[in-house]
C-alpha cells in the first residue's frame, strides 16, 4: 500500500541582521531563472526582479539614521485553504496553489496577460512582459533548459525554484524514494547567499531549519512564534511563508501597518 | 446565371452559420493561441546531459570557487563552490553574472589590431602570428635602440604563474617597469614591512574575532575577499560586535552594532587617540610593549602628548566620552581587532593612518594571534631559477623604475601606478614607449583620468590582453585577447586578507568560444621568438606544460579538488615573527606627523566635499558590472542615464529630490541628479564608483560619470602612494 | 441622396454635410486605430502602464463605459418588466447607446491583454473563484442580448424594411424582446455587480476591499445600482446631446422627467447605500488592516479628500437631490446639470475603484505610485468614442430610433400652419 506523503509548505525565513543587501539573491535568481534584461532598467516599475532587495530606513536625521535591506521573494501565500490574493482572481487558472507543496504556480503558456494578478498583489511579487525579452548576441548560450521561457504579454513571478523541485523529486525516484532530504531542495537565491541569511525549507517539516527558527503557529494563521520574527503584512491575512528575522524593533514595525500609536501586541 | 439577392444572401448567412458550426473556426483559435506561445524570438534553450565544472572566479582579486552548472557543451548557471575554504557556497553579483561576460557581445574575439585613430573604434582581425610578430618587432626594435627600460606593464596582479611570467619577462628582455594596480594591499604590505619586517601578505583572522573595529572599511561592501567578509559578517552576528568608524552611513555601518560618525579624513587621528586612552588606562598588552617591540616608548610619548580624547574630539567630531568608552571595550574585548582601508580599498590611502590602526594591533597584542592580524607568507610553489640576464637587460633593469617605486624618494613601496602619468608627462625621467596592460583596466579605475589619457597618448605602442572591449582596449593599438577566465587553467593564489595560505585552481569550462590565446601562452610565444638568454629563461613548451610543472605533485590534487588549503598553517610567535626588521622586534615607527590628508579644492569656490563609495551591485575594478549586476543597482544610485548622488536634506538648500544639478571638483564636471539620504554628513556629496563607462556595451556604456574623472592624485609624503579620499566639490543648478 | 434610406416623416441634413462629419470622425477614429496597432504589434510598452499600474486608463474606460452602458438594462427592464411603457420612446437610443458601450469595452479589453489571441482561455479555462470570469461570460452574453435588441432596430430601416422576411423576423423578435430585456437585466445585474467586485474582493488592497455578503462583496451590490441610477442619465445627456446637435426635439419631456424621476430614486437610495459603505470602510474595515483614512489621501500630488467629497457629494448628493424634486426635474437646466453630475460621479467612481487603487502603497516601505496615460492608451480611449459617434450618426440618420420624432416633427408643422 503506497504510504500517505504528508504535505509539505515549503518557505523562507530571511534573516535581516544578516543580509547585507549585496544583491546576489537578485542575480542568481535572474541567472537560475532565465529571467529577461534591457538596456535601462532603472526604472524600477518595469524592471523584471522576481526576488527584489528593498532598502528601508528608520527615518531619523544624520546620525540617527539607520537602514536595512529587505529581499522580497513571491510570498506564496496560503490565504485561508490556498486562497491565495492572486489565485482567486486569476480567469484562466494560469496561476494555482498546490496543496502538496504549498508553491504559487504560474503557467505562462495560459496566462493571457489580464494583470488582475498584478492588482491582486500587495506585495508587488509579480512582473509583466511588457517588452518581448531580448537577448543579446550570443547570450541565448547560458539560458537553462529547466525554465521556460516567457514571451511578452504575460505574468512572471518568483517559484520558489520549482524546477529544482521537480529535478529533485526526479533524482528521489530513481533512488526508489518519495521523500527529500532538507538540502536536496534549496531555491538558488538560498543556495548563492553569501551571508546565509535565507533559509529555505519546509514549514511542516518541525526538523528542518525554516520551521525551527520561525515556529509558525498553525492555530493562528500561520504565524511567527519567535519573537523576532515577523511576516511582512501579517495583517492583511495572505498568509504568506517568508518569514523575516530582525533584532531591531523598527524594522519588524516597518513590516506592517499601523494607525498611529497602535501596538503590534494588540492586534494579533 | 444570375444570382439573385436573396439566394446571394442565404448563401452567405447559410455559409457563416455552417462554418460557425464546424472545427475549422475553433481549431483556428486554438492553433492561435499556441502560435502566441511559439513565437521564433522566444528562445527554447537546448537540454541535455548536466555536469558540473568546478573553478575559481577571478573577476575581482576574492578567489571565490565556483561550481558551474553544464548542459552539454553550454555552461549555464554560475554558483558559489561549497567547500571552499574562501567562500563555502557564497557568491557575489558579478560573480553569478560571470557567463554574461563569457557568452556576450563585449567579447574580443580575434586579435586586433587599429586602423583608425585611437578610441575610433575602427579594428582589422589579424592572426595570432600577426599579432605576436608584431609585438616582438617593436620589442625587438627598443631593444636595438638600447631602450628595453622604456617597455612597461600594468597588471592586476603579481602573483601565480601568468603575473610572474609576465614580470620574468620584462626582466629577462631589461625593463624594471612591471606595475601592479594600486589598492590597500600597497599600503598593508608597506606597514607590515615597516613594523614587522618582510614581504609576507597581511591576513586577518577575521572569523574568530569578537570585536572587529573598522575604520571606513566596507567589511560587506567588497573589500578583502567580498564574500568571505559577508560570511565572517554573520559569524560576527551570531557572536561579536563591529564598530563601525564612517562619516557615512554605509551598508557596513548599518550592519554594524555601532556606527561612529567621523569627521572625514580623520581616522588617524581617531586612531592615535584611542591609542592616547588604552595607554593612558594600561589596558596594552605588557608583554608584547615590553619584550617584543621596539620604539614603544616614543610613540607612547608621541601619542599621550598629542592625542588626548579631547584634542582628539575636536578635530575628529567624536566625542571625548565616546572614544574613551570605544577604546576600552575594544581593549577588553578577548580577540580584538582593528582594520581599515576605506571601501572596497581600492584606493592605497595614507601610511599614518595604516600605521595608527596597526599600532592598535599591536597595543591589544593580537599580532598572530586567533582572531588578529596575522602575517602570511606567499606560497613558495614557483620555483622558477632566476633568468639569466643579457647585456641589455642588465642595463636596462638598472635603469630604475619609471614609477620610482622604491627608489630613495620611495625606498620601500613596491609599486606605484598613480605616478606613471605625472613620470610620462612631465618628461622628466624616461619615456615609455610600450605598454602593456593585462587583467587590468587602467584608462578606467586610474584616478584623475584627464591626465592618464594625457599620459597614455604620449606612448606610442599600447597592447592590451583584455577578453572584452574596456576602455583601455578601445584606446590600444593591439588588442591580443586572453582567454575568459572560464575557458583557461590559471593558479590563484591567497586572495587578500586571507588568513591561510590556499591555492585555486581555475580550470576551463567551456572550450574557448573565440579565437582568444591564454595569456601564458603569449609570453611564452614572444619570448621563444626572441631566442637567446630571453628564450632561455622560459624553457615550457606551452602555458599549460608550465603550469603543471610548477604546481608538481599538487597538480592532481588541484584538478580534484579545485584548491589546495594549508588549514594547518599558524602564524609564526612572537619571538620569530620579526626577525627581519632592524631590532628584530616589532617597530612602532612613527612616519611623521599625523595631520588629515588634506584633499584638493578650495572652501570658498567648493563649498562640498566629495566623496566616493562602493558597492558590491557596482563592480569597480578592471571588470565593469554585466547585465544582470547593473540591473540591480537602484534607482537611488542610477537613474536613466544620470548618476544620483546622496546629500543630507539639510544642505540640499535649492535641490528637488531626483532633481538635476551640476557637479563641479577642481578636476571636472557631471550632470548628476540628487538624492537626499539622511545617511550622509551634512556637507558631503556622496557619489557611488564603477558608474561612467564608455566601452563595454549598451547595458553599462554612458550610464553616469566615473569618479576617477572627477578627483585627482594626493600623494602621501612617505609612501608616495595615493592618500585622496575625496576632493572639494560644489553643485549648482543644472 | 440617400432620403430613400430615411426613416418616413423626418428630415436629415444633407448628405453632403453627414459625409464630411462622417470623414472628420472617422479621421480621429483612424488615429485611435493606429494607436491600436502599435499596442498590438509592438506590446503593452506603448502604454504607461508599469508593475504597479497593471490596471490603468483603459480598465477605469471600460468600467466607465459599461456603467454608463447601463440605461440600456435598466431602461428595457423598467419597460418590459416594470411595465413603464412610456420608456419605449428612449428605449430604442439607451439600446443603442449600451450596444456603443459594450462593443467599446469588448474592443478595448482585446488590445488591453497582453495575449489577445489567448482571450478565449478565459471561457475555456475558466476560474469559478474569480470575478473576472462572471464579467467575462456575463458580458459576452450580455453583448449578444444587445445585438439581439439592436436587430430589430436594423431591420426597421425604411429598405430592408421592405424585404417581407426582414419585416416578419423583426416583427417577431419585438414579440419577444421580453425575454432578452428580462435575461439582459439578469446578466447585468451579475456583470455589473462582478465589476464592482473585481477590486473589492482584492483583501491585499485595503483601499480596495468590502466586506460583504456571502461570496458578494457591498461593491459588487452598489456597482450595480450606480449603473442602474447613472446609465439612464447618460442616456437622457446623450439624448439631450442628440437634440442639441440635430436642433430638434427628439423625445417628449414627459419620457425625460419620468426617466430621470426613476433614475433619481435609485441615485438617492444608491448614494445613502454608498456613503453608509464609505463610512464602515473607513471606520472598521481599513483600520483592521492597519489604514486610517487619511493614509489613502495624503502624501501624494493627486488623490486628496477632494476626490470623496467629489464623488460622493457633488456628484452623488447634489444630483440625487434634483432628481427626485419635481423642480429639478422640470426645470431644464437642473435636470442636464444633474445627469451630467451623476455621470461624472459614476466615471469618477469607477476611477477611484481602479486608478486609486493602483495608486496606493500597501507595504510602508514603498510610496505613493503616480501615473499618466501614454497617447496610445488616449487614442484608444477615444477610439471607441468616434465609433461611437459614426454608429449613432448612421443610426441616427438611417434608422427609426426615436418613435415620437415623426409625430413630434409633425405637430411642429400643424402649429405653424395653425
Amino acid at each position: 500500500m503506497k504510504k500517505q506523503i504528508e504535505a509539505k509548505k515549503y518557505g523562507m525565513v530571511i534573516d535581516l541582521d544578516k543580509c547585507t543587501g549585496c544583491g546576489a539573491c537578485m542575480a542568481a535568481c535572474m541567472s537560475e531563472n532565465n529571467v529577461s534584461f534591457r538596456k535601462d532598467e532603472s526604472n524600477k516599475l518595469d524592471s523584471i526582479t522576481w526576488m527584489r532587495v528593498y532598502k528601508l530606513t528608520n527615518g531619523k536625521e544624520f546620525p540617527e539614521a539607520d537602514m536595512c535591506y529587505l529581499p522580497r521573494p513571491c510570498m506564496h501565500c496560503e490565504g485561508e485553504h490556498g486562497h491565495a490574493p492572486c489565485v482567486s482572481v486569476c480567469p484562466a487558472t494560469a496561476t494555482d496553489y498546490n496543496h502538496e507543496t504549498g508553491i504559487v504556480s504560474q503557467i505562462y503558456t495560459r496566462c493571457f496577460g489580464c494583470r488582475y494578478c498584478m492588482a491582486a498583489c500587495p506585495y508587488h511579487a509579480r512582473y509583466f512582459n511588457w517588452w518581448d525579452p531580448v537577448w543579446p548576441e550570443g547570450m541565448e548560450e547560458s539560458l537553462s533548459p529547466n525554465v521556460s521561457s516567457r514571451m511578452r504579454g504575460v505574468v512572471e513571478k518568483c517559484s520558489f525554484c520549482f524546477h529544482r523541485y521537480q529535478l529533485a523529486m526526479n533524482k528521489a525516484y530513481n533512488d526508489g524514494r518519495r521523500e527529500l532530504e532538507e538540502q536536496e531542495y534549496q531555491t538558488a537565491c538560498t543556495q548563492a547567499c553569501p551571508a546565509g541569511a535565507i533559509t529555505f525549507g519546509d514549514l511542516n517539516n518541525p526538523n528542518h531549519a525554516v520551521t525551527k527558527i520561525a515556529q509558525p503557529d498553525s492555530k493562528h494563521g500561520g504565524r511567527p512564534k519567535n519573537p523576532n520574527a515577523f511576516r511582512l503584512l501579517e495583517r492583511l491575512k495572505t498568509n504568506p511563508k517568508v518569514y523575516y528575522l530582525s533584532s531591531r524593533e523598527w524594522v519588524r514595525r516597518a513590516g506592517d501597518n499601523y494607525i498611529e500609536n497602535e501596538g503590534k501586541k494588540e492586534i494579533l | 446565371m444570375k444570382v439573385c439577392r436573396r439566394s446571394f444572401l442565404s448563401l452567405i448567412i447559410g455559409g457563416a452559420a455552417g462554418t460557425a458550426f464546424s472545427p475549422l473556426p475553433w481549431k483556428l483559435i486554438d492553433d492561435a493561441s499556441i502560435w502566441t506561445q511559439n513565437w521564433p524570438w522566444t528562445s527554447v534553450p537546448e537540454d541535455g546531459e548536466v555536469s558540473h565544472v568546478n573553478s575559481v572566479c577571478t573577476l575581482c582579486p576574492g578567489g571565490c570557487g565556483i561550481t558551474v552548472r553544464k548542459v552539454n557543451n553550454r555552461a549555464i548557471k554560475i554558483e558559489g563552490m561549497k567547500g571552499h575554504p574562501v567562500n563555502d557556497g557564497g557568491i557575489c553579483v558579478l560573480g553569478v553574472s560571470g557567463l554574461q561576460l563569457l557568452y556576450g557581445p563585449t567579447r574580443v574575439k580575434t586579435p586586433l589590431k587599429r586602423t583608425g585613430v585611437r578610441g575610433e573604434g575602427k579594428w582589422k582581425k589579424i592572426s595570432w602570428d600577426e599579432a605576436i610578430a608584431e609585438v616582438v618587432k617593436k620589442l625587438v626594435s627598443l631593444r636595438k635602440e638600447g631602450k628595453s627600460h622604456t617597455v612597461a606593464s600594468i597588471s592586476g596582479s603579481d602573483r601565480g604563474t601568468v603575473a610572474q611570467l609576465l614580470g620574468r619577462f620584462l626582466t629577462a628582455y631589461g625593463s624594471p617597469n612591471f606595475i601592479r594596480t594600486p589598492s590597500i594591499q600597497d599600503s598593508y604590505e608597506l606597514t607590515a614591512h615597516l613594523m614587522q619586517g618582510g614581504q609576507d601578505q597581511v591576513g586577518f583572522d577575521a572569523e574568530n574575532s569578537d570585536f572587529v573595529l573598522s575604520f571606513g572599511s566596507g567589511l560587506i561592501e567588497g573589500w578583502g575577499s567580498p564574500v568571505r567578509m559577508i560570511k565572517a559578517n554573520s559569524k560576527w552576528k551570531e557572536r561579536g560586535k563591529v564598530v563601525q568608524i564612517e562619516s557615512r552611513l554605509s551598508n557596513t555601518a548599518a550592519k554594524a552594532d555601532e556606527w561612529i560618525s567621523i569627521n572625514p579624513g580623520t581616522e588617524a587621528t581617531l586612531a592615535f587617540g584611542i591609542a592616547n586612552v588604552i595607554i593612558q588606562e594600561s589596558l596594552y598588552n605588557t608583554d608584547f610593549a615590553d619584550n617584543y617591540s621596539y620604539g614603544f616608548e616614543e610613540f607612547k610619548q608621541f601619542v599621550l602628548s598629542e592625542f588626548s580624547p579631547d584634542d582628539v574630539a575636536e578635530i575628529t567630531g567624536v566625542s571625548s566620552s565616546t572614544i574613551e568608552s570605544l577604546a576600552k571595550n575594544f581593549a577588553k574585548a578577548s580577540k580584538p581587532l582593528a582594520v581599515c582601508g576605506r571601501g572596497k580599498g581600492e584606493t592605497p590611502g595614507s601610511l599614518n593612518e595604516f600605521i595608527a590602526v596597526n599600532a592598535l594591533n599591536a597595543l591589544v597584542g593580537n599580532i598572530n594571534k586567533k582572531g588578529g592580524v596575522w602575517s602570511v607568507p606567499d606560497l613558495d610553489y614557483i620555483k622558477w631559477p632566476e633568468p639569466e640576464k643579457d647585456l641589455v637587460a642588465e642595463n636596462g633593469m638598472n635603469k630604475g623604475r619609471i614609477d620610482c617605486a622604491g627608489s630613495s624618494k620611495y625606498p620601500d613601496t613596491r609599486y606605484l601606478l598613480d605616478r606613471l602619468p605625472s613620470a610620462i608627462n612631465s618628461g622628466e625621467q624616461y619615456p615609455i614607449e610600450a605598454l602593456f596592460v593585462a587583467g587590468a583596466n587602467p584608462l578606467y579605475t586610474m584616478t584623475d583620468s584627464k591626465k592618464v589619457k594625457e599620459a597614455f597618448d604620449k606612448i606610442p605602442f599600447v597592447v592590451s590582453f583584455s577578453s572584452y572591449m574596456d576602455e583601455t582596449a578601445e584606446n590600444a593599438d593591439l588588442i591580443l585577447p586572453n582567454h575568459v577566465f572560464l575557458e583557461r587553467y590559471e593558479d590563484v593564489p591567497t586572495p587578500p586578507g586571507m588568513q591561510k595560505p590556499v591555492i585555486s585552481l581555475s580550470k576551463p569550462v567551456v572550450n574557448p568560444l573565440f579565437d582568444t590565446k591564454h595569456l601564458g601562452d603569449v609570453i611564452l610565444l614572444i619570448a621563444k621568438s626572441f631566442g637567446g638568454k630571453i628564450a632561455d629563461a622560459f624553457p615550457w613548451d606551452n602555458y599549460e606544460a608550465c603550469l603543471k610543472e610548477t604546481l608538481g605533485n599538487d597538480w592532481d590534487k588541484l584538478v580534484d579538488d579545485g584548491y589546495l588549503f594549508h588549514s594547518n598553517f599558524r602564524p609564526a610567535a612572537w619571538g620569530n615573527a620579526f626577525s627581519n626588521t632592524p631590532s628584530k622586534k616589532f617597530e612602532f615607527v612613527n612616519k611623521g606627523k599625523a595631520e588629515s590628508v588634506k584633499i584638493e579644492g578650495d572652501e570658498q569656490s567648493y563649498p562640498f566635499i566629495l566623496m566616493p563609495y562602493d558597492s558590491m551591485r557596482l563592480a569597480s575594478g578592471f571588470i565593469g558590472d554585466p547585465p544582470f549586476a547593473i540591473k540591480t543597482v537602484e534607482d537611488t544610485v542610477l537613474k536613466a542615464k544620470e548618476i544620483v548622488v546622496e546629500i543630507n536634506p539639510r544642505t540640499a538648500r535649492g535641490f528637488v529630490e531626483g532633481g538635476y544639478a551640476i557637479l563641479s571638483t577642481p578636476k571636472g564636471q557631471a550632470k548628476v541628479r540628487v538624492h537626499y539620504s539622511d545617511g550622509v554628513m551634512p556637507g558631503i556629496v556622496a557619489i557611488p564608483r564603477g558608474l561612467g563607462h564608455t566601452a563595454y556595451d549598451d547595458y553599462l556604456a554612458g550610464k553616469g560619470v566615473n569618479f576617477n574623472e572627477l578627483i585627482g592624485l594626493v600623494e602621501d609624503p612617505v609612501s608616495g602612494l595615493n592618500a585622496a579620499w575625496g576632493i572639494r566639490a560644489k553643485l549648482t543648478r543644472a | 441622396m440617400d432620403s430613400a434610406l430615411i426613416p418616413e416623416g423626418v428630415k436629415r441634413c444633407s448628405f453632403g454635410k453627414f459625409a464630411i462629419w462622417l470623414v472628420i470622425v472617422g479621421a480621429v477614429l483612424l488615429w485611435g486605430v493606429f494607436a491600436m496597432l502599435l499596442c498590438w504589434f509592438k506590446g503593452l510598452n506603448q502604454t504607461n502602464m508599469n508593475d504597479a499600474y497593471g490596471f490603468a486608463l483603459w480598465i477605469w474606460a471600460d468600467l466607465a463605459v459599461i456603467a454608463l452602458g447601463g440605461g440600456a438594462f435598466f431602461t428595457g427592464l423598467l419597460r418590459y418588466v416594470f411595465g413603464k411603457d412610456e420608456l419605449k420612446n428612449i428605449l430604442n437610443y439607451a439600446v443603442l447607446i449600451g450596444f456603443i458601450c459594450y462593443s467599446s469595452a469588448l474592443l478595448i479589453l482585446a488590445i488591453d491583454v497582453g495575449q489577445p489571441l489567448r482571450a478565449w482561455f478565459i471561457f475555456w479555462h475558466a476560474n469559478v473563484h474569480s470575478m473576472l470570469t462572471e464579467v467575462a461570460f456575463c458580458l459576452s452574453c450580455y453583448f449578444a442580448v444587445l445585438t439581439i435588441e439592436y436587430i430589430p432596430l436594423i431591420l426597421e430601416n425604411r429598405q430592408i424594411d421592405r424585404v417581407p422576411f426582414f419585416h416578419n423576423l423583426s416583427h417577431n423578435m419585438h414579440g419577444i424582446m421580453v425575454i432578452f430585456a428580462a435575461t439582459g437585466a439578469f446578466l447585468s445585474f451579475f456583470h455589473q455587480g462582478s465589476l464592482g467586485g473585481t477590486p473589492a474582493v482584492l483583501f491585499g488592497r485595503p483601499f480596495a476591499y468590502r466586506e460583504g455578503v456571502l461570496i458578494w462583496p457591498w461593491t459588487f451590490f452598489l456597482f450595480t445600482w450606480s449603473a442602474a441610477a447613472c446609465g439612464p442619465c447618460f442616456t437622457i445627456l446623450i439624448t439631450w446631446i442628440t437634440e442639441k446637435i440635430s436642433g430638434k426635439k427628439l423625445v417628449k419631456q414627459e419620457v425625460i422627467r419620468l426617466l430621470a424621476k426613476i433614475a433619481g430614486w435609485m441615485l438617492a437610495t444608491y448614494v445613502v447605500a454608498k456613503i453608509i459603505d464609505t463610512w464602515y470602510w473607513a471606520a472598521v474595515t481599513a483600520p483592521s488592516k492597519g489604514f486610517g483614512i487619511m493614509d489613502f489621501y495624503a502624501d501624494n500630488p493627486v488623490y486628496g479628500i477632494w476626490i470623496l467629497i467629489l464623488e460622493v457629494g457633488i456628484c452623488g448628493v447634489i444630483p440625487a437631490i434634483i432628481l427626485i424634486t419635481k423642480t429639478g426635474r422640470k426645470y431644464s437646466f437642473l435636470l442636464i446639470l444633474a445627469v451630467f453630475l451623476a455621470v461624472l460621479g459614476v466615471c469618477l467612481n469607477r476611477w477611484v475603484m481602479v486608478l486609486q487603487v493602483m495608486a496606493v502603497p500597501v507595504l510602508t516601505f514603498e510610496t505613493w505610485f503616480m501615473y499618466f496615460p501614454s497617447w496610445q492608451e488616449l487614442a484608444t480611449t477615444i477610439l471607441p468614442v468616434a465609433y461611437g459617434i459614426i454608429l449613432i450618426m448612421i443610426s441616427y440618420r438611417y434608422l427609426p430610433i426615436f418613435p415620437q420624432e415623426r409625430q413630434m416633427e409633425e405637430e411642429k408643422h400643424v402649429s405653424i400652419f395653425v
